[in-house]
């Protein structure tokens, strides 16, 4: 394992965990990881803090009177409309 | 190939009136509130912002929605549209304090290939970040600037592809990953940061 490869691997590991490398470009990194324990690791850390964002930034819920105020958007709308 | 869509998807525009529009509409773009609210948090820092903004995203969403071609990405349509509102108006009302540099590729490309680098999190210090409460991951994400923020919070809560983020940003695909890259090493460093100064995820034996 040269330094060079895990370079290489480290430069592509954004796009490879978003899924936007290519398949073969993918499995090369995929060799990589399965060699290279560091590299591994660094993956797994990314990985994590994905996750974590995730959870933390996510899963919010509209207050009830946005979802009342959407709502109308919609009913007063027709009603200018229709007048 | 795309296979004929399901009766309920079938629309003639033309003839469509107001009422079954506005049905269509409370049907299909309502079941993003929660998340299109989601974004704008994250975009304004504040839920009265937010509030307003999802409004205005739905007043012009429904008053363009004769133009939207059914079938085709509704939910990176609306965020566009979220995007630009929040562009438009409340950024400027706002009046952050814009990153300098440019979105140049180059400089992430070389930051990231410093292989194996101990300034960003260890997976030693992955149980740092699980011990951090959610405030401190929110707070660490808002301190992004507004592109950047919204760029990983598009990829990394959203799971919107590269493609759909630059189509809802406006910008090149290029500038997208950059953006990326550049929120992503911020966010971490910030993460690692915030770790060292709480004493969070501190190897046995180090320093004292």
């Amino acid at each position: 394992m040269t330094e060079r490869d895990c370079s290489a691997a480290l430069a592509r590991l954004y796009e490879f965990l978003d899924h936007e490398l290519a398949d073969a470009d993918a499995d090369e990194i995929r060799a990589h990881l399965d060699a290279c324990e560091p590299c591994l690791d660094a993956f797994g850390v990314e990985e994590h803090i994905r996750a974590r964002v995730k959870r933390c930034c996510g899963a919010s819920r509209a207050p009830e009177t946005l979802r009342v105020r959407v709502t109308q958007v919609t009913t007063m709308t027709v009603i200018v409309r229709e007048s | 190939m795309t296979i004929p869509a399901a009766d309920e998807d079938v629309v003639d525009l033309a003839t469509e009136t107001d009422a079954e529009r506005a049905t269509r509409f409370e049907r299909d773009a309502m079941v993003f509130l929660d998340q299109l609210y989601g974004a704008a948090l994250r975009m304004t820092r504040n839920p009265a912002d937010a509030e307003d903004l999802v409004q205005d995203t739905y007043v012009k969403a429904f008053a363009s929605f004769h133009q939207f071609t059914p079938g085709t990405n509704l939910k990176a349509w609306l965020y566009r549209i979220l995007t630009n509102s929040y562009i438009n108006t409340y950024r400027k009302r706002q009046r952050q304090p814009q990153t300098s540099g440019g979105d140049s590729i180059e400089d992430w490309q070389l930051a990231r290939a410093e292989a194996h680098s101990s300034d960003g999190l260890r997976t030693a210090e992955m149980d740092a970040l699980d011990r951090m409460p959610d405030s401190a991951v929110t707070g660490a994400m808002n301190s992004l600037s507004p592109d950047f923020r919204l760029a990983v919070y598009l990829a990394d809560v959203e799971g919107f592809s590269y493609k759909e983020i630059a189509e809802i940003m406006g910008t090149p695909i290029g500038t997208v990953m950059s953006r990326l890259n550049r929120g992503r090493n911020q966010l971490r460093t910030s993460l690692a940061d915030y770790a060292k100064e709480h004493g969070l995820g501190r190897r046995g034996g180090d320093d004292d």
